[in-house]
């Protein structure tokens, strides 16, 4: 008996090792205490802006719980903070999770997607995103890196949309420059990259700025891919974060918000 | 009777004067009439006393009143009239020649009735007491010797006009009446008011004969068709189409518009109510830029007396121009976004854009140069009064200054722009609007509180003026309409709003369960413009809660952004009562000029450039108008049946100010066939305005002696004495014959 409890609890302390050291490496991620942030007083109050989080299924039975959850919920809460400050958004201090699974997404025609490397979406759930895209609906995809995760990515993108490419986004589309001119932006880094002499995580050495636009040629879907946005969000307030990363990302997806606000 | 029984005709008693010829003087005749009541009463207390009650003092009023019409009738009453000396006055016979006389009444046409008036004797005894001037009139009027060409051939008929030709012809002459023998199927829409004041100003009095039935049956005319006169590319229009009929009740009938010959709408028509004139409403779609002539027509009942008067035609600008909308925008929000998607796709619109994106900072889209809205928004009216309307989104009344909310108001009032509000947190109420200057131009009341918007769903209903309403016309058909209504999404948020003012019209009502309906679409003229407010920055829900490829909510919009631009002037402004001339030669030009502040300019020199067909072109200036500051009018003879095109335009000091051009058309022989029945309220209205009197033609046999009796031409005052009428006799024996039954009844005699 005693032999099977300690068997039980070396596979836990195991697991928890390997998982700690897989979450560093970018592998599936859980939503952590790191990650957790206080629920703000005004979290209940009704607001024209909500920041909307895509809930997904991402392929694996963990992974499922997991990597929408990234860097959830400081990321969100942290950046909602700036966008409160820096603009006339009546926002939320508090994040929203959506799915792709019933129709309350709609009601929130901003949302942002974090490891959208991993997700695998289901031919409704492809159909439904088409469809609030369609509608007027803006896509924020962000923290996916590499060849790879981009296969993955467009697996599922290319059946919410087989007839529309993915481009990549001119520097003098009006998203760049609706509220700061972006003209000169640099591969933001996640936290794995500390101490940040390197920027890129596996083979996504190059950072894109992609979208996928509508017939009227406005930007529905933003695509920042091989960056980690939401990490610099997240990580704004630690000394260790370089600030010139964590100033971009806050601009950019301002930036994105307002575009989608407008366009 | 009334000439037997007061010897002389109802016309004397009106225009006569009451006086004693007698010498004695007035006081005295009270004095008698006083003293002979005493007298009685005194005589009456004397006599033995078989009287009881009241009864004595019926008798006593009784006698007095005899007493007091004998001692009258001492004093020699009579009325002093004008009449008209004989031989010494001219009086002007006109006949109605237009082609509506020429029409069947039994046996004979109108005009064989009216000549056989005059040839009764009627013509040959005005004679023997005036100088007889005659006319014949239809389009124009002209002066006859005899009866002989009166054919009843003429185009259209004004009687206005054949007045005032006959009184331009008689100027200088002692002008006594005139006699009218017409069926008064004015093709004008009546006598105008300058042409009344003319006729009271010489005193001559009008006397119409009337002739032909007053009801056509079975018939069905189209009495109207309006249609704005202008409009944008590819907008929905309403058409609303009177049409009166009588005996066809129950009678059903196809009413279509066709547009060169394409039919481009169609509905059906039925007559249920008895003889009740019907107003249907026909949506259509303008098409493309340019000018159009619609053909309105209605299909031929079984057995119409009258199938021409079934059609009518208008013209319609449908212009190129695309007017630009500011649209004011004080924090990014959803709402914002889609309307300028639903906007911005509109080809006939121009969607300008300034957004609060930070406290600092604005978003301008649809700017056509740099320079457009650098400093926010515009402060100065040129600047402003260079848009065509105004969308005022979430923003506190505070933001802008008292000169801003100033101009914003007169941007409607004096620009005749369209301003709408929209609801949202900083705004109407909460924004502090009853405090400001928007306070006035709202369609709504606003109370001054924060609390009165809610960021939670909404339901919502059309009221009936919103069916009605070409805003919210999603579908044609009034029924699916309304049902597509009904299933629209609930809106993001609302805001409470207070009841409509006096002339606003709600179109939508909110329904949010617990609480009051209150006002969430309201529109109202304003000034020259018009306002809304639509108390929502909830409705971008109508888009992203339906699907992809619905249009209701780009297409209400659309809709509410025509409604503010549409009516929208420019500095010049021309136009014409109507744009479709029947018959008639005179093209009314009028031609509002204002400066780049729209203020009225008067010193401006306006000309109109007319083009018209076969090649025809003329240049002809408007003159100001004395009445309206900075409006100059014209009147210009369009001869030629055929379309025109003029162009106005206005110069100040060698400089242009601006232009516009008005489009109508001049038709031939068309006015003749509508209104054939006769107009005897006009004929009446006339005798009365000119104090003339209504005759029919069996009563005009006593016109030549009747008519003598005006203030008009040479006159001489005559005495009529009254103490002769058969009436005053009557008057005395029937005191007596009362008297002595009342004294029978009571047993006293």
């Amino acid at each position: 008996m005693n032999a099977i409890r300690a068997g039980v609890v070396a596979s836990a302390a195991l697991l928890c090792i390997v998982g700690a050291a897989y979450a560093q490496r970018g592998g599936f991620r859980f939503f952590s205490d790191e990650d957790d942030a206080p629920m703000p007083a005004d979290a209940g109050e009704k607001t024209e802006f909500v920041f909307a989080r895509l809930r997904y299924p991402s392929g694996r039975f963990w992974g499922y719980a997991g990597y929408w959850t990234i860097d959830y919920p400081k990321a969100d809460r942290q950046f909602l903070q700036g966008l409160r400050r820096l603009t006339r958004i009546h926002a939320r201090s508090v994040e929203e999770v959506v799915s792709l699974d019933d129709d309350k997404i709609f009601a929130y025609p901003w949302v942002y997607v974090v490891e959208p490397g991993h997700w695998t979406l289901t031919d409704a759930q492809c159909k439904r995103l088409r469809e609030y895209l369609l509608r007027g609906g803006f896509l924020m995809a962000d923290d996916f890196h590499g060849s790879d995760e981009w296969e993955v990515f467009m697996a599922s993108l290319s059946r919410v949309f087989p007839d529309r490419p993915v481009v990549e986004i001119e520097r003098s589309d009006p998203i760049f420059h609706v509220l700061w001119d972006l003209d000169d932006m640099m591969q933001v880094p996640g936290i794995v990259n500390r101490p940040y002499f390197r920027t890129y995580e596996k083979d996504g050495v190059e950072p894109h700025w992609r979208g996928v636009y509508d017939d009227k040629g406005r930007v529905m879907m933003g695509i920042c891919f091989n960056q980690d946005n939401g990490d610099a969000w997240e990580w704004a307030d630690d000394p260790t974060y370089p600030e010139k990363y964590a100033s971009q990302a806050y601009r950019m997806a301002i930036n994105y918000i307002i575009y989608s606000m407008t366009h | 009777m009334f000439e037997f029984l007061f010897k002389y005709p109802a016309s004397v008693f009106s225009r006569g004067q009451f006086v004693l010829l007698g010498g004695w003087p007035v006081w005295l005749l009270g004095l008698g009439v006083v003293a002979a009541g005493a007298a009685l009463a005194w005589h009456l207390r004397r006599s033995p006393k078989r009287l009881t009650g009241g009864r004595p003092a019926v008798i006593w009023l009784l006698q007095t009143l005899m007493a007091a019409v004998l001692l009258l009738l001492l004093w020699h009453p009579a009325l002093s009239v004008a009449t008209l000396r004989p031989q010494q006055n001219v009086v002007a016979v006109l006949i109605d020649d237009s082609g509506s006389m020429a029409m069947q009444e039994g046996d004979r046409t109108r005009l064989d009735q009216a000549r056989e008036v005059l040839q009764s004797g009627v013509l040959d005894r005005l004679r023997e007491r005036f100088q007889v001037r005659l006319y014949r009139f239809g389009a124009a009027a002209e002066r006859i010797d005899d009866l002989l060409g009166v054919a009843g051939a003429q185009p259209a008929t004004r009687i206005g006009e054949a007045l005032q030709a006959a009184l331009a012809d008689t100027a200088t002459l002692p002008l006594g009446a005139m006699i009218v023998l017409t069926d008064g199927a004015d093709n004008t829409g009546g006598i105008d008011r300058e042409t009344i004041q003319q006729l009271r100003q010489r005193r001559v009095p009008v006397h119409p004969v009337g002739f032909g039935r007053e009801v056509i049956s079975p018939d069905a005319e189209i009495v109207d068709a309006v249609i704005p006169v202008r409009t944008l590319a590819e907008s929905r229009l309403s058409a609303q189409v009177t049409i009166r009929q009588h005996g066809l009740t129950g009678g059903k009938s196809q009413l279509t518009v066709r547009d060169a010959g394409r039919v481009v709408a169609s509905v059906p028509v039925v007559f249920r109510q008895q003889d009740a004139p019907l107003t249907q409403t026909v949506n259509l779609t303008a098409g493309s830029a340019g000018v159009k002539t619609l053909h309105f027509t209605l299909e031929p009942l079984a057995g119409e007396v009258n199938a021409k008067n079934n059609a009518v035609a208008r013209v319609l600008q449908v212009e190129a121009a695309k007017p630009r909308i500011l649209y004011f925008e004080g924090e990014p929000r959803w709402e914002f976004k889609f309307i300028r998607r639903a906007l911005g796709e509109d080809s006939s619109l121009q969607l300008t854009t300034i957004l609060r994106t930070t406290q600092n900072k604005f978003y301008r889209q649809g700017i056509v140069n740099a320079a457009e809205l650098e400093g926010g928004f515009p402060s100065r009216a040129e600047e402003l009064f260079g848009y065509a309307a105004l969308i005022i989104g979430n923003s506190e009344a505070s933001y802008f200054t008292r000169e801003q909310q100033t101009l914003i108001r007169e941007f409607a009032n004096r620009r005749g722009g369209g301003v709408l509000f929209l609801g949202g947190r900083a705004t109407l109420g909460n924004g502090g609007y009853a405090q400001s200057e928007f306070a006035e131009m709202l369609p709504v009341r606003v109370e001054d509180r924060k609390t009165t918007f809610h960021r939670d769903e909404a339901g919502f209903e059309l009221t009936p003026q919103g069916l009605d309403s070409l805003i919210c016309r999603l579908v044609d058909d009034p029924a699916a309409n309304a049902e597509r209504w009904r299933k629209m999404p609930l809106l993001a948020d609302y805001q409470e709003v207070g009841e409509a003012k006096p002339g606003a019209v709600p179109l939508m009502l909110l329904n949010v369960p617990g609480r009051r309906k209150s006002p969430l679409l309201t529109v109202q003229a304003y000034g020259r413009g018009r306002t809304a407010v639509f108390a929502t920055g909830g409705s971008w829900r109508w888009q992203m809660s339906q699907d992809a490829g619905d249009q209701t909510h780009e297409l209400f919009w659309r809709q509410l952004a025509r409604w503010l631009v549409s009516e929208t002037p420019g500095v010049v402004s021309a136009s014409m009562p109507k744009t479709v001339l029947s018959d008639e030669t005179r093209a009314p030009l009028r031609a509002e000029v204002r400066n780049k502040e729209y203020q009225p300019l008067p010193d401006a020199r306006v000309e109109a450039r007319i083009v018209g067909p076969e090649g025809l072109a003329e240049t002809v200036e408007l003159t100001p108008s004395p009445h309206e500051e900075g409006v100059y009018a014209a009147f210009w003879p369009a001869l030629k049946p055929g379309a025109y095109v003029a162009e106005v335009i206005a110069r100040r000091n060698e400089e242009e100010v601006g232009r516009d051009t008005v489009q109508f058309r001049r038709e031939e022989g068309v006015a003749e066939h509508f209104r054939r029945e006769q107009n005897r309220e006009l004929l009446e209205k006339l005798a009365e305005q000119t104090g003339g009197r209504y005759w029919t033609p069996g009563a005009a046999k006593k016109l030549p002696e009747q008519i003598s009796y005006s203030e008009a031409g040479i006159t001489a005052r005559e005495a009529r004495d009254l103490w002769d009428m058969p009436a005053v006799f009557l008057l005395l024996a029937g005191l007596r014959a009362t008297e002595w039954l009342l004294r029978r009844k009571w047993g006293v005699i």
